[in-house]
């Protein structure tokens, strides 16, 4: 298997065409004022190469926002389970988002299995887009490790000069290289410039904050009773939005639906989040985490510290879109900053 | 099965919530095929006598005559479904709670305002007991779907006690303030699907407050974006006036 090939940058618009009809094809394209989102595509023509993280993670294809889980027929007391799923490609996913992708799958073949969430992912391919530069000042990828491709990919493209050095990581990778058939071989001038280009980025992406990878976990293991998480009580407002558009934020509620007949129905589960007031909350109405600062307590350390213990990784893909949509413009780095301020 | 007898009744209000029921198309048929409808003003003449299964009322309740009939008909109903900002909240009519009855009372209704006994608004529930309720100006006929749904199964409905922001950004619109303008998705309950702002509109906040708003981190986020205090106050107070009826009169007690 070639490790490299290299597609013209004129040429984009093309393979993207024949990825559509290939399968079903989603990438980021604008929406709105200053925002992106993953969305169908069937041509080039709007997908965006350069893009900040988008509104929602590509999490919404490997866990939707809603989804069946069962049907049922009380007169008939049946139940059955429903899978949903869909082939399909994602072009452009950030390595960021590759990460977050693979938290997730961390998370869900955990034991028990879910079988759901699996199905799908097992029929998205992904190909994979790299960061020449920062997307904005919210990102903190490097303090997190994840601005270096580093798979969980099938394809991966860097937009360098004038054409697009390709990395291919899978045999279903190559499959889509053969198909689209628009690509050529990479020649040692190619893998000269995507050697200079990385060196530049080396050199370019910074820590981010003001510990090292390595300080983070012990920082958030002695985070119990920093005043920090009184300063966040003051100001988060618990709309939600830093946990729904997180990566790696994967709870869910369970939601049976009767249909008008009140005789059959479904079961569905929806995104769910710490953060809404009752997440909480138990039968006879007391609730665990009554305190905003508790709930952004929990965040972070469902970000720095639960997932270092169970699967020795951070939950954290620095993505920034936490930052980026709060309402009370609570920002993790400076959360991070704060807490290592504290520490000294 | 025999079907529920169901009522439709209105107080204070535009009946536009009744609209929508009246507006379900397709989907009515089945609910019908549920429920025999006993009384509605607005799509048939007739009355009924005898008790009701539900009672769905519309409207919010603004005279004493208004008090004493919303009473009998909680006396002749099993279960009673507060149905409509005006109905559950005050909702609109709530802004008259702003001004010295009196005063309002004759700027409206000039020389003939001795004829009209006036009190503040209140919600359904601030004078009898609601079993259900179905916010929204006007509702959401899905959600309302539901409630009915529930009601018919004798099994309580859970309003969410999230802000719309939850359904926005599952429904992955744009933010409002991203494009500089002010929503009052953050401190709203969630339930509508966020529609309006699916729709390019803002949130008015129709469907009331979440039941523990962060007064401080809402003040934080105005001073952020340079937007007055009163006038999101205004804009608060459209539909949620009445809310200090309840928290003076149940001593703040979240209901
Ligand atoms: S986005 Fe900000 S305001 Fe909203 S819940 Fe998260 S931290 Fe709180
Ligand atoms: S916590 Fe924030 S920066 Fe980290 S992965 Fe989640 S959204 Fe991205
Ligand atoms: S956080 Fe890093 S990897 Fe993610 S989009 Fe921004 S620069 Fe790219
Ligand atoms: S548009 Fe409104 S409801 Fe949506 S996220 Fe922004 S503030 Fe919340
Ligand atoms: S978005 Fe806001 S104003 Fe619109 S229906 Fe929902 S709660 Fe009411």
């Amino acid at each position: 298997m070639t490790q490299y090939v290299i597609l013209n940058k004129t040429d984009l618009d093309e393979f993207i065409s024949r990825l559509a009809q290939i399968k079903k094809t989603v990438a980021p394209v604008k929406r709105g004022v200053k925002n992106y989102a993953f969305e169908e595509v069937t041509s080039g023509k709007n997908v965006a190469v350069k893009y900040i993280p988008t509104i929602l993670p590509p999490k919404k294809y490997f866990l939707p926002q809603t989804e069946t889980l069962q049907q049922y027929d009380k007169s008939k007391k049946t139940w059955n389970a429903v899978m949903e799923f869909q082939e399909m490609i994602i072009f452009g996913v950030h390595t960021c988002d590759l990460a977050g992708i693979q938290c997730l799958n961390m998370a869900f073949s955990d034991k028990p299995k879910d079988i759901n969430y699996l199905a799908r992912k097992n029929r998205i391919l992904i190909i994979g887009l790299e960061c020449n530069d920062y997307c904005d000042e919210y990102a903190s990828c490097k303090v997190m490790d994840n601005h270096m491709p580093n798979g969980g990919y099938d394809l991966f493209f860097t937009e360098l000069d004038d054409f697009f050095m390709v990395h291919i990581n899978t045999l279903e990778g190559e499959d889509l290289i053969e198909k689209t058939g628009l690509f050529k071989e990479a020649k040692e001038e190619h893998k000269k410039a995507l050697k200079a280009m990385r060196e530049e980025k080396r050199k370019r992406f910074k820590d981010e904050v003001n510990v090292t990878h390595n300080q983070l976990k012990p920082l958030f293991d002695k985070s119990f009773e920093a005043p920090v998480w009184q300063s966040l009580e003051a100001r988060c407002v618990s709309c939600g939005n830093c946990t729904n558009v997180c990566p790696t934020c994967y709870c869910f509620d369970i939601e049976d639906e009767i249909d008008l007949n009140l005789t059959t129905g479904v079961r569905k589960r929806r995104w769910d989040s710490c953060q809404n007031e009752p997440f909480a909350q138990v039968a006879g109405g007391e609730n665990f985490r009554e305190a905003r600062g508790e709930r952004q307590r929990h965040r972070y350390l469902r970000k720095f510290k639960y997932p270092v213990d169970k699967y020795s990784r951070y939950f954290c893909t620095g993505c920034g879109r936490c930052s980026r949509t709060c309402m009370a413009k609570i920002n993790l780095k400076e959360t991070i900053n704060e807490l290592a301020q504290g520490a000294k | 099965m025999k079907k529920p007898k169901v009522a439709f009744f209105d107080f204070s209000c535009c009946e536009g919530c009744q609209l929508q029921v009246a507006n379900f198309g397709e989907g009515l048929l089945d609910i019908l095929n549920l429920i025999e409808v006993v009384e509605f003003r607005e799509v048939m003449s007739e009355k009924w006598e005898g008790d009701f299964d539900v009672a769905i009322v519309e409207g919010s309740i603004t005279t004493p005559h208004g008090v004493e009939r919303i009473k009998k008909i909680r006396d002749r109903s099993k279960v009673l479904i507060a149905y409509g900002s005006c109905a559950t909240i005050g909702g609109i009519n709530g802004m008259k709670n702003k001004f010295d009855l009196d005063e309002i009372k004759e700027y409206v209704y000039k020389d003939g305002a001795k004829y009209f006994e006036t009190i503040p608004t209140r919600p359904v529930h601030q004078v009898v007991k609601v079993d259900y309720f179905v916010h929204g100006c006007p509702v959401y006929q899905p959600e309302f779907v539901k409630v009915l749904k529930c009601a018919l199964q004798g099994i309580p409905y859970t309003v969410p006690d999230h802000s719309v922001c939850v359904e926005c950004k599952l429904n992955e619109n744009e933010c409002m303030y991203d494009k500089g303008l002010t929503c009052l998705g953050p401190v709203t309950r969630a339930g509508c699907n966020s529609w309006c702002i699916n729709n390019g509109n803002i949130c008015y906040g129709c469907r009331g407050m979440v039941s523990n708003p962060a007064k401080n981190g809402q003040m934080d986020i105005l001073e952020k974006h340079n937007i007055p205090l009163d006038w999101v106050v205004n804009k608060i107070d459209m539909y949620n006036k009445p809310r200090e009826l309840e928290e003076t009169e149940t001593n703040g007690k979240k209901r």
